[in-house]
């Protein structure tokens, strides 16, 4: 049975009489990673400091888990990775995640295991000993995301996780969360789309301080119609717009940037879609260097049209 | 299990000493500490103690310390407690504002604060480190009043009886002395950006605050009754006593540490981490 976890209803938060957040309503399931998405300014960090209980609305309900931010009950079912938070420069990575585990509850020795687990999640058991300030960019955000799965916790909010890592340590933090996406629900705040895309079965999408009425969900596999994506390699527009028109089922096809093509057609008619796709292409002597089922996230969510 | 409140307290007031008392920075103040205070044993508070024990005949008649105004030096019957009295005072509620000046403000700037909150409560964190800070300043003030017996017992080892009575005396007052002005730090601490604002608002605040309070009260008497508000309010009465009278003020730092704690403790709850 589906459980919500969080619920907010009519949230809003004012900033120096600019408001962050307007009338923001949504419920939440547990389950599949959750993407929270938006411009520069709409509202995401606002919304999870607010979540996390490090910033009080203005007026609306919030509750995780039946219980408001900050509440006793949430300690060790909830945990953050905040944007830009970082350690104590004065204690080692291992003496703040151990006291960070007895603030949950664990024994002195239960909290050394779990920091060095949390650690070793993170591939930095190496610097268990080691101070925040001798720390990388990179490194610093992962002991970050290492003190978020402290106790494993039933839900994790992680705002702009991978900013500023190179492809390296994005590809560890995607794995990390894809490996305890099983046992916790993430929220994830992010600029980074694909990344969403890999990760996120569902997607909020903030805009102005306002969350938009629908959650965007990235299972097609229920709609009317279908989408698939092909990235090609240089190849005539028009006719390949108009051969992909004339195959049975499709509806539509756009060309929304260069050498990229997004076929809308009816299940019903083709199922097999990509099959067809991809002898046209053969027949043709085309290249093509991906394709995909279904819409990229930012096809959704800022080109619905 | 999870553990509640006071749990939570003495985590992170454990957690406060470990910075004074194991960190490179925490150890190289309390060795600066300890270097400025040998300074003030063995000369100032020595040099005074045998003054007093000198030229007590002498100021039979003339008393220099009348003068002065410290004449209730006098009244204690060991002098080296007497001077200490006095230094300390002074010393430990100037030391406050530094030593509690950075409760929370820097953690918060940092984002160090979210990791601890979102795994306690804000109470658990003000108060924690409230008393963190406090169980730091009393074991300074213990190892200071120690050491000022260990003076009085090298120069007459029989006053050990009547010296630890003294010794328990002043360090009660004294960390009653500072608890207003650690209350009022960390009310501070939970509004400002850092350390260092923290201090120069207290210095300002407690300026201020007087100065309107006095002036206030030269025009109409009754509101004299606000100075009560002031934290050190009542250090200059404190001075004149000695032995067991000095705490018969201890009412005075106990109401003014609760209001000040109420108060903080209200700014956190509101303030943004």
């Amino acid at each position: 049975m589906r459980s919500s976890i969080i619920q907010c209803q009519r949230l809003n938060h004012v900033y120096s009489g600019k408001a962050a957040l307007s009338n923001v309503n949504f419920e939440l399931d547990a389950g599949e990673p959750i993407g929270l998405v938006g411009p520069n300014g709409a509202g995401k960090t606002t919304l999870l400091s607010i979540l996390s209980g490090f910033l009080r609305p203005t007026s609306g309900t919030v509750r995780l888990f039946g219980h408001p931010p900050g509440a006793a009950q949430l300690i060790g079912k909830i945990s953050a990775l905040p944007q830009d938070a970082r350690l104590d420069p004065g204690f080692t990575l291992i003496e703040q995640l151990v006291f960070y585990a007895r603030l949950q509850g664990l024994t002195k020795q239960q909290a050394i295991l779990e920091a060095n687990r949390v650690l070793q999640e993170v591939s930095l058991k190496e610097a268990v000993h080691e101070k925040p300030l001798v720390l990388s960019h990179g490194m610093a955000k992962r002991v970050a995301i290492a003190q978020a799965l402290i106790g494993k916790p039933a839900l994790i909010l992680l705002d702009e996780p991978t900013a500023g890592l190179d492809p390296v340590n994005v590809r560890t933090v995607r794995a990390i969360i894809a490996e305890q996406s099983s046992e916790a629900t993430f929220i994830i705040s992010s600029h980074n789309l694909a990344e969403l895309d890999r990760l996120c079965r569902q997607i909020l999408l903030l805009e102005n301080g306002m969350m938009q009425t629908e959650k965007i969900s990235i299972n097609e596999q229920q709609a009317a119609t279908r989408f698939i994506t092909l990235q090609m390699g240089p190849s005539p527009v028009q006719e390949v717009i108009t051969k992909f028109k004339g195959i049975e089922g499709v509806l539509q096809v756009t060309n929304p940037q260069k050498n990229e093509f997004i076929v809308e057609y009816d299940p019903c008619l083709q199922p097999h879609m990509d099959q067809q796709l991809m002898r046209c292409i053969n027949t043709h002597h085309w290249q093509y260097r991906q394709l995909s089922h279904g819409k990229t996230l930012e096809e959704k969510l800022f080109f619905k049209d | 299990m999870k553990p509640g409140f006071f749990n939570h307290l003495l985590l992170i007031s454990h957690f406060e000493l470990k910075r004074s008392f194991t960190t490179r920075k925490g150890l190289l103040s309390l060795v600066t500490f300890a270097v400025v205070w040998c300074v003030i044993l063995v000369y100032p508070l020595r040099l005074v103690a045998e003054l007093l024990l000198q030229e007590k005949d002498l100021m039979r008649y003339f008393n220099f310390f009348d003068f002065i105004g410290l004449g209730s030096i006098q009244q204690w019957h060991i002098p080296e407690f007497g001077v200490f009295w006095h230094f300390a005072l002074l010393i430990f509620t100037m030391l406050s504002i530094t030593v509690a000046a950075d409760q929370t403000c820097s953690d918060r700037e940092r984002g160090t604060l979210r990791f601890i909150v979102v795994r306690s409560s804000r109470d658990s964190v003000f108060f924690g480190r409230f008393a963190g800070v406090m169980v730091i300043q009393a074991l300074l003030i213990s190892a200071t009043a120690l050491s000022t017996l260990a003076l009085v017992l090298y120069r007459d080892a029989t006053l050990f009886a009547s010296a630890l009575t003294d010794l328990f005396v002043i360090t009660v007052n004294l960390i009653l002395a500072v608890l207003p002005f650690t209350a009022m730090m960390a009310a501070l601490s939970a509004k400002v950006k850092s350390a260092r604002q923290a201090t120069v608002w207290a210095i300002l605040i407690w300026t201020f605050l007087t100065g309107i309070i006095s002036g206030f009260a030269y025009y109409l008497p009754v509101l004299s009754f606000f100075k009560f508000l002031v934290p050190g309010y009542q250090l200059s009465d404190l001075a004149q006593l000695s032995g067991w009278q000095t705490l018969q003020l201890a009412h005075v730092p106990l109401l003014q540490s609760f209001i000040l704690l109420a108060l903080g403790r209200w700014i956190m709850a509101r303030q943004a981490l």
